[in-house]
């Protein structure tokens, strides 16, 4: 009999990030502080709701032919044609030559999550390069979808800099026709971005080895407060690799646009330019049919409220404008933050060098903290990050800063004395 | 000059067109149809006697309540992987307190949740967790929603069996059973296999069992050792009472199945939530081990934080206003009373014109799809002569029916039947 077939099923740690926000409710200190989840706070540490997403919600609202209907599998045509002009520029030509298939997914792991089933199936037993280290929840995304996960050099921890001739030594000697997952911008955990001079290299060395990249593209706009310096690795690889390979974009409207619970994002793939025998808009519809055969065996079709107010932010001249001064907003309150944590730390005398907090950009700081020291921070002050020492930017204001400085100066003399001591 | 080199693309033209999706690749064609008194009869959305798509009051008074309400709408921030608590809560009451009388599985901690998105995620997710642990072949009716099969061929089962369900204008119940009998001894006893039961207003017959056949039907699936995948999409359409349409919920849960029984459910109809992607996967899990339902809950979240992180928020906060609030819960229960009030007047209306008696055996006919029987030669016929839209099985959707299309319908279905 079958009575006992659920009894080997183990149970499995929880989501790192989702029990951070656990212990945190469950928490009863008065003062606590979240750097832990990936979400932009305004300067009393709420969420922030864009003022150019206020607007849509109440054109939407307004608008007498808002109902609920289905959305088509691949999306809001309004949404997926208007962001792809957002990653790849007004002018790209892999627009105008019509290279460039674009379909709705459900924020970046949902067009991470199509990309893994559709590399499984039609690229099989390539395996996928990530950054060490590289988002939690990447390697799980393509290793259950049976897509094998490398790591690439990256962060060289000693200096808290990239370690560039690792990353460009592992493209050197990976297979031919592997694919590589780049951060398009504000890389998730370090907050470390190569310079535009280091993409050149980077993105040369993989023509040269005939790579496939496939660029997350979760925090353009949020990072510099600029979508065109943030698309700056993109689009420069969709330029170098227009003759040679495809290209897999997953974009995220979640941090950007403030849209993270309502799960709005796109999947581009841009194709190369062919010879003049080859059907380039059969290869584009062939690709959009297989992608909306994926969309269709997991959700039917993707959630249409987020994907209205995108498209109509994209759409709409006066709200775009908005929004871009909205990143603004956004980006240059983290930027102070880094500042003001960097100045406090160095005027507290922490020992270690803190400049890479300024240094770093986006949501994200890789602290340079350690497992104890992160573990400290929660017991004894109340500052909760992740184990691997990423603190979120956005969760430190003027009330905490300070506290979050000193908690920091804290852990590190704690160990430091101790270390000292043996 | 950079090399140039083809080998990364040469794997990508593998890449052939999928065919369209049946139903939705329809609309696509409809859209671009001239013909002056077209009518679409293929999505199963429901629309008003103008033939539009409307918002229930229940559902508009929760938007507006939203949109007013900061306390309410404050952020959008991500949801728990496994969907709001508030969510869960109200669900859960809403499907074994108020729909069934599960409150003491509830009350054990027997029940574990996923928000999800609509039917199809549920059934997505469902079949992830099943296909990885229980079991890897699945049997759909025949003929069924054209995506069951899809969901779980791309979701990890091996083999998609169909069983005999609507042959010849009619249900054949025995020829169903006797298939799931003749099979039982080549079957894997450590993997069991799995069954899709429609839990009302079959897609895309309309025609459901009756108690007494869910009577024969269940001994036979709980003694074969099958374990009963009900898919709830269009709870409150049958009858025009919600409680009243969960019969199958009840039923099954007369029973403990020792693998679990798995309930997919959605909000897309009965709340008219379509887009918004608003529904659940609750699985009632057996008594022991008491660990069983942790382990299986942190085996869900994985599978969803693999493949989309968190369930978007909107729909799921209408919902929850909807189910919480008793003035607009007794509204949205008038709603529903009202839709399926007009699509049996459609029905009627029909009849009347056609002298089609199945239109009105309410014994067996219920819900949004109505068969016509017709074959893919008059489906296209209708289609390309008179602008008339069904999918190629002859499944038509009665919610695109109205006063000042009917007669043209009645005559155009006239015409191709003669």
């Amino acid at each position: 009999m079958s009575k006992t077939i659920f009894n080997n099923i183990e149970e499995l740690p929880g989501d790192a990030l989702f029990a951070i926000k656990q212990r945190l409710a469950e928490d009863s200190r008065t003062f606590k502080v979240d750097l832990g989840i990936g979400a932009y706070r305004d300067e009393s540490g709420k969420p922030w709701v864009l003022p150019a997403v206020r607007k849509a919600e109440s054109l939407i609202h307004a608008d007498p032919s808002f109902n609920h209907e289905y959305l088509g599998i691949a999306g809001l045509p309004a949404l997926t044609s208007g962001a792809a002009k957002v990653i790849l520029g007004e002018d790209s030509p892999a627009l105008a030559e019509k290279r460039v298939v674009s379909s709705q997914s459900l924020s970046g792991t949902g067009a991470l999550h199509i990309a893994a089933k559709f590399i499984n199936k039609f690229l099989p037993g390539r395996p996928v390069y990530v950054s060490d280290p590289t988002w939690a929840n990447h390697v799980s995304i393509f290793e259950s979808q049976g897509v094998k996960t490398v790591t690439y050099p990256y962060w060289d921890a000693a200096t808290k800099t990239l370690n560039l001739d690792g990353f460009i030594k592992a493209i050197e000697s990976s297979p031919r026709g592997s694919i590589f997952l780049l951060h398009a911008c504000a890389h998730n955990p370090t907050g470390l971005d190569p310079s535009e001079a280091q993409w050149e290299e980077i993105l040369d060395a993989c023509v040269k080895n005939d790579i496939i990249p496939l660029f997350d593209s979760a925090y353009q706009g949020f990072a510099s407060g600029s979508l065109a310096k943030d698309a700056f690795a993109v689009r420069l690889g969709v330029k170098l690799f227009a003759e040679t390979a495809p290209i897999f974009i997953c974009q995220s409207f979640a941090k950007n646009v403030g849209m993270y619970g309502e799960r709005c994002g796109c999947i581009h793939l841009i194709v190369p330019k062919q010879d003049s025998s080859v059907n380039v808009t059969a290869i584009t519809k062939a690709l959009g049919s297989q992608i909306s055969k994926i969309t269709r065996s997991e959700v039917s079709n993707p959630p249409a409220y987020g994907a209205k107010i995108v498209a109509k932010v994209l759409n709409d001249a006066e709200l775009t404008q908005q929004w871009h001064q909205d990143m603004i907003t956004m980006s240059q309150r983290i930027t102070k933050m880094r500042r003001t944590l960097s100045d406090k730390l160095v005027a507290l005398k922490t020992p270690g060098n803190w400049d890479h907090i300024v240094n770093q950009c986006g949501m994200f700081s890789y602290t340079g903290l350690t497992k104890e020291m992160v573990q400290r921070l929660e017991k004894e002050h109340g500052v909760y990050m992740v184990a691997s020492g990423r603190a979120s930017i956005a969760g430190l204001n003027d009330q905490n800063v300070d506290h979050v400085a000193n908690a920091i100066n804290e852990v590190v003399r704690h160990y430091s004395n101790e270390s000292s001591k043996l | 000059m950079r090399v140039p080199s083809k080998s990364g693309l040469s794997a990508l033209l593998r890449v052939t067109k999928a065919p369209a999706d049946k139903i939705l690749g329809l609309t696509a064609k409809f859209n671009v149809d001239l013909h002056p008194n077209k009518i679409n009869l293929t999505v199963g959305i429901y629309k008003d006697n103008n033939g539009r798509v409307t918002t229930f009051p229940s559902v508009a008074s929760a938007q507006s309540m939203l949109d007013s309400s900061l306390d309410l709408n404050n952020d959008l921030s991500y949801l728990p992987i496994t969907g709001s608590q508030d969510y869960q809560d109200n669900v859960l009451n809403f499907l074994y307190r108020e729909s069934s009388n599960g409150h003491e599985l509830l009350e054990d901690n027997r029940i574990t949740f996923v928000q999800t998105l609509s039917g199809t995620g549920a059934l997505a997710v469902a079949s992830k967790l099943l296909a990885t642990f229980v079991s890897k072949v699945v049997w759909i009716p025949n003929p069924s929603w054209a995506n069951h099969a899809n969901v779980f061929q791309w979701n990890g089962f091996n083999q998609i069996k169909y069983y005999t369900y609507y042959e010849n204008g009619k249900l054949d119940i025995d020829k169903w059973l006797k298939e799931l009998k003749d099979n039982y001894s080549s079957a894997d006893p450590g993997w069991p296999s799995s069954i899709v039961l429609h839990a009302c207003c079959h897609n895309p017959t309309g025609v459901d069992p009756t108690i007494e056949q869910w009577k024969q039907i269940l001994p036979v699936i709980h003694d074969l050792g099958i374990i009963p995948i009900v898919d709830m999409a269009y709870q409150g359409m049958e009858s025009g009472d919600l409680m009243k349409d969960a019969y199958l919920l009840r039923m099954c849960l007369e029973y403990e199945w020792p693998n679990g029984l798995f309930v997919c459910q959605s909000f897309a109809k009965n709340m008219g939530l379509y887009g918004e992607r608003v529904g659940s996967l609750s699985v009632v899990v057996p008594p022991q081990p008491k660990e069983l339902k942790n382990n299986i809950d942190s085996q869900l979240k994985k599978i969803v934080r693999g493949i989309y992180s968190s369930p978007p928020g909107y729909g799921s906060r209408v919902a929850n206003l909807v189910l919480s609030n008793p003035a607009l819960k007794q509204q949205w229960f008038t709603d529903v009373k009202g839709m399926s009030d007009r699509l049996w007047n459609i029905r009627v209306e029909m009849h009347k014109r056609l002298n089609w008696p199945s239109l009105i055996d309410f014994k067996t006919q219920h819900g949004m799809f109505y068969f016509t029987g017709l074959n893919p030669y008059q489906v296209q016929i209708l289609q390309e002569q008179y602008g008339i839209y069904l999918t190629q099985d002859g499944r038509m959707s009665l919610s695109g029916v109205n006063s000042s299309n009917v007669d043209y319908l009645c005559e155009s279905l006239h015409q191709v039947v003669e």
